[in-house]
This record gives structure tokens, sequence and C-alpha cells, in this order.
């Protein structure tokens, strides 16, 4: 029988998702369609800020929600209620979304047509941010009840988001959560980051949020190349 | 938290090469894990049993090699090894510095025939 030898392989368990993610944002390039991959812990209020952001989009773009599947179809069809196209991703009860589960969802239904697709990933600050999803930029949600110590406790989740959004403003006289101690916290980790404070429930701040969406929409159209983003500046290599 | 994810895609790899390689048999598998790669050792161990189960890996091995975190400081230029959670340079105090090692996850090789 054969000796044992050693086959070196060398390569980083994140360097497949990395190579499919970045095949996955050229395809949605050429569609013109801006996949954004929006990432929060479980209840601060995405499918609230979704809906409203739909709203006063929907006359605007035409958009899709692709959902993971941890999530119960209430928001899929709350989303639908509000004017965009509802779309359930299989996770196999994984924790994250990759490039791939991602590309297979978008495959199944296609995004001829869409302008701007919102992937909600799985609720939890910590496994998402290890995965490039192939969205053209990465949106985080922390809302006011979580706390502002965030960013230092999940520090990769606040690098590799290109926009946080500090959500449930409308609570902030209850709270203790420090917005300046906050944003500083998150510019250290990454001074990139563009930051908008709103609230999903009475629409304060919308108006800077959903500019940027339709800005980033226009400029993804018209740009010559793919460009970069936080997750591929900061992300795992 | 997602080393079982994580395990099962190396897991498929771990296969790829081996059909490659005409490979029938693995004795080993390396992994290097760095202390800031967000992955954790013990769940690795945890997990591994149940993720080769039916596979080609079945009889196989787990090795970690824990990669220790190292630092650069772009201000002073020296290089640092990374106590803790302390990420200052410990010459001039700088937070200048970016980490060159420990942040990878990586499948260093496999022992087969
Ligand atoms: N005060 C306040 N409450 C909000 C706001 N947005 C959402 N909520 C409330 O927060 C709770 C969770 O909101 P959802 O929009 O369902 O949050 P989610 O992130 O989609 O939740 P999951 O899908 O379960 O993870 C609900 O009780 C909402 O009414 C807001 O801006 N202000
Ligand atoms: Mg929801
Ligand atoms: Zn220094």
């Amino acid at each position: 029988m054969d000796k044992f030898r050693v086959i070196e392989i060398k390569e980083s368990v994140f360097a497949d998702n990395n190579a499919e993610a970045a095949e996955l944002r050229l395809s949605l390039k050429k569609k013109g369609t801006l996949l954004i991959n929006l990432m929060s812990s479980p209840g601060s209020g995405k499918t609230t800020l979704l809906k409203r952001t739909i709203a006063d989009l929907k006359d605007e773009l035409s958009i899709a929600v692709l959902e993971a599947d941890i999530d119960s179809d209430v928001d899929a069809r709350a989303v639908a209620e509000a004017g965009a196209k509802a779309i359930q991703l299989h996770t196999g009860g994984m924790c994250h979304l990759t490039a791939g589960m991602t590309r297979q969802g978008i495959e199944e239904v296609g995004l001829d047509g869409i302008d701007l697709a919102v992937l909600e990933n799985v609720g939890n600050l910590v496994c998402p941010a290890e995965f490039d999803t192939g969205a053209a930029k990465n949106v985080m949600i922390l809302s006011v009840p979580e706390g502002d110590d965030k960013p230092l406790k999940y520090p990769l989740m606040f690098s590799v988001c290109d926009v946080l959004l500090i959500n449930k403003t409308d609570v902030l006289p209850y709270f203790d959560f420090d917005v300046d101690a906050c944003v500083e916290r998150a510019k250290k980790l990454n001074p990139s980051i563009e930051i908008f404070t709103l609230s999903g429930r009475t629409g304060e701040g919308f108006s800077a949020w959903t500019n940027w969406l339709k800005e980033s929409v226009k400029e993804w159209k018209t740009a010559e190349r793919v460009g970069d983003n936080a997750f591929v500046r900061y992300g795992r290599k | 938290m997602h080393e079982l994810g994580l395990l099962a895609e190396i897991v498929d790899k771990i296969e790829e090469v081996a059909k490659e390689n005409k490979v029938t048999e693995i004795e080993t598998l390396v992994l290097d894990v760095g202390e800031y790669s967000g992955v954790v050792p013990v769940y690795l161990e945890e997990c591994f049993p149940a993720v080769i189960e039916g596979t080609l890996l079945e009889k196989t091995k787990l090795q970690l090699n824990i990669i220790k975190g190292k630092a650069f400081c772009h201000d002073c230029k020296k290089t640092f090894m990374i106590a803790g959670n302390e990420q200052n340079c410990p010459y001039c105090n700088s937070q200048n510095c970016e980490v060159i090692e420990g942040g990878e996850f990586v499948i260093k090789e496999i022992v087969a025939r």
C-alpha cells in the first residue's frame, strides 16, 4: 500500500466565498441591480425600517427583498404588502448567508428590472460579518435599546459596513445611549463608514437614508467598474 | 458560532482535493487558526465528528495550529505580538497598526494516501 504523504493546500477557508462574491457582484453590476446586505441583531427594527424605506422609494425604484429563512414568512408578507418583491433564501439553518446561497436565491427568481435589492441577513452581529455575500454595499442597523457599546463588542461587523443606521431614535429619551460616543467608536474602527440616525417608527431622519440609497443606485448603474466596499477592504481574506 | 458551516465547506473542499490527487485515505487534516480569526478552536473540535460522518474524512484526525497575533505599526515601523485586546503599539502607543498574522483561517495540508 502507498505511504502517507503530505498534500499542501494552503488555502484560506474564506477564499472560495470571496471569489464567488466577487463574481456575483460583477453579474449584478451588469444587470444594474444594487444589492445591499443588511445586517443586525434580531428585533433591531429591520422589517419596520424596510417597510418604510420601500413605501418612500417604490415610485422611483423597483425593489426586491431577499430574506434569510430563519425569519418567519410574516416578514416576507409585510414587505410584499409594502410594495416590494419578496424572495425567500434558504440558509439551511446556518448562522450567516454565503455568496453561494445568495446567488442561488437570486437565480431562482431572477432580479430582472430590479434597481434595488435588499438582502436581510441572518440576525446576529458575529457570523454575517465573516462572509461577503456579493452585495455592492453593506449596511448594519444598531437600535438604541441595544446600547452604544456595540462597536467595542462586535468590531468586525462595524469594520465591514459602508453604512451604520442608528435606529429607533424616537426612544433616545428613555435610554442612556450616547450617539456621539457610538459614532466615535464606529469611526475609529472604520473611518469611512457613513452614519445615519433615524426612526423606522416615526420616519425621523429617513430622507438622508433614502437619498443615500437613490444616489448609490444611480452610482452603481453609471460607474464603469464594480469598485470595492468596506467588506472587500476589511473583511476576512 | 459558525464553525459547523465552515467545517462543512472545508470537508467539501478536501473531498475535491482528494479526488484530484487520487487519494483514498486521509489520516490528518491540518488547519491554521489565527487567534484573531474569530474562529474558536474548541468549537471546531466539537463540531468535527458530526461534520465528517459519512464522508471521506470519517477516520481523519483534526490538527489545529494556533497562530499568535502579530501586528505592524505604521508609525514607528516596528512589529509586535498582540497581547489580549490591546492593539496599540507597545513602542510608540500609536493606534495606526495593522494585524499581519493571527487573522487567518487556512487549510494548511492533509496527510493522505
Ligand atoms: N420605538 C421604536 N420601536 C420600533 C422601531 N422600529 C421597530 N420597532 C419595534 O421593535 C420591534 C421589532 O421590530 P421589527 O421591525 O419586527 O424588527 P426586526 O429586526 O425585523 O425583527 P426580527 O425580524 O424579529 O429580527 C417591534 O415591536 C417594532 O414595533 C422604531 O423606530 N422605534
Ligand atoms: Mg423582521
Ligand atoms: Zn509604533
